[in-house]
């Protein structure tokens, strides 16, 4: 059975590192989840926008509740997610990872920063983020 | 749930607006209001990328017709990266003449980066507010008279407007239309960054919540606000900057933060 690859809305690109580290012939799906986006209050307006962006991937669209359907749908594959800091994806990664193997993938960084970086104000993070943002890119970090 | 019951569906890669359009409304009947004439298009995207014109962006960006991109939905949802959008900016001036736009580029990792390491902060208030109010001087509620762009001062209107049909909104119009609510209504800011959340199609807890805060001061040392001196500066002759229409928000920074937040502390 193939990888799976959970897109979700924060990474709507077919070149995201996590094609490569799910690797060839793994499906990618997306899940059109109108409890979350109700909850996140989204008008018409941004649905439309998102749907376009659907439309220029090749990915396999499922309506539904977003833990349920991937739960029944991967049936036990590995799965792969690009990295998000959105709480309530996180939240379904880890309820994922008691019935799967769930690898999430960071997208190419902007920054290279040490972790403890001091995040108190914009200006205190660009002072340490400046040199690295300022150099063409590392790629990919997997 | 058996997978026999999933229901599965290809978007449509059609021209057709109006297809797209009855697709859209046919798997989510509830969504509210119009579509945008922004659309998720990646042809339009590549074309956005190629025109980044990073030296006029240092000069203009903050002018509501300046040099900005109008990328921000397309990066909100990953369709395009901040590494790619940084590459094209040096590549096309250097490092030292893309500086004022690289940094912009990475407020938005900054706060995706608060974001992943305090949640919390999207909804909760990080520090106490600066403007001599507390958390329960400001309303629950969205005044009705904003929520359809009929309040007393026109520029506002017609930034409100912008806003409920386009979904994009010139970083300064953000600026503006939060400290009006926030401030000149006493709003939570809250209540507006939910607002914002359903309108703008680029709309982020991160990008824009901690914006919200910046603007109320729980995120900032003071509040900010504005006066329509400053929106005539920054707008073009379309918006109607004319005092008569603009009583609410005419005076100096003086004046107006005497009448906004008349229990402040002065600063020593
Ligand atoms: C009250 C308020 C709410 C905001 N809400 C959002 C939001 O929901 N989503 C969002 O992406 N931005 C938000 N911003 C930040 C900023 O206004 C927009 O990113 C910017 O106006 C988008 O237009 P642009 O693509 O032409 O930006 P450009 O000026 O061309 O900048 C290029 C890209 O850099 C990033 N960027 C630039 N400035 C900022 C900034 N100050 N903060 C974060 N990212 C930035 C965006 O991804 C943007 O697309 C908000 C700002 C304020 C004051």
């Amino acid at each position: 059975m193939s990888t799976l690859i959970w897109l979700h809305e924060d990474a709507l690109r077919g070149d995201h590192p996590v094609f490569k580290a799910a690797g060839e012939g793994a499906e990618a799906v997306f899940i059109w989840d109108d409890a979350y986006f109700k909850s996140e209050g989204y008008s018409f307006k941004r649905l439309v926008f998102i749907y376009e962006l659907l439309a220029a991937l090749d990915i396999t669209c499922l309506q539904g509740e977003t833990a349920q359907v991937l739960d029944s749908y991967a049936k036990g594959r590995d799965i792969y997610v690009p990295e998000t800091p959105n709480p309530h994806f996180k939240a379904i990664i880890s309820e994922l990872r008691n019935s799967h193997n769930v690898t999430a993938v960071p997208d190419v960084p902007l920054v290279i920063v040490p972790d403890d970086v001091d995040l108190r104000r914009f200006f205190r993070f660009w002072n340490k983020a400046k040199k690295s943002a300022l150099s063409p890119s590392v790629g990919p970090l997997l | 749930m058996t997978s026999k019951e999933l229901i599965k569906f290809t978007p449509l890669k059609s021209d057709n607006t109006q297809d797209v359009l009855s697709a859209v409304r046919a798997l989510s009947p509830w969504a509210e209001g119009e579509a945008s004439s922004i659309r998720g298009n990646m042809a339009q995207m590549r074309e956005a990328v190629l025109a980044i014109d990073p030296t006029a962006y240092g000069r203009t960006r903050n002018h509501l017709d300046g040099a900005v991109t109008q990328l921000s939905p397309f990066i909100r949802h990953g369709a395009l990266t901040l590494d790619e959008v940084r590459n094209v900016a040096i590549e096309k001036v250097g490092p030292k003449e893309a500086e004022k736009f690289v940094q912009q580029l990475t407020w938005r990792d900054y706060w995706q980066r608060l974001y992943e390491k305090y949640p919390e902060r999207i909804w909760h208030d990080v520090e106490d507010y600066k403007t001599g109010f507390g958390p329960n001087d400001y309303a629950d509620q969205m005044p009705d008279d904003i929520l359809s762009a009929q309040t007393g001062t026109a520029c506002i209107n017609q930034f409100l407007e912008q806003l409920l049909e386009t979904g994009w909104i010139h970083n300064h119009v953000r600026l503006y239309l939060a400290a009006y609510i926030c401030h000149w209504r006493r709003v939570k800011w809250q209540v507006g960054a939910r607002f914002f959340l359903t309108h703008l199609l680029d709309g982020d807890p991160a990008s824009n919540n901690l914006s919200w805060q910046w603007v109320a001061s729980t995120f900032s040392h003071k509040p900010y606000f504005f006066n329509l001196d400053n929106v005539s500066k920054y707008s073009g002759p379309d918006i109607n900057t004319k005092f008569n229409a603009n009583k609410e928000i005419a005076g100096s920074y003086e004046a107006l933060s005497e009448r906004l937040f008349p229990y402040m502390e002065p600063k020593r």
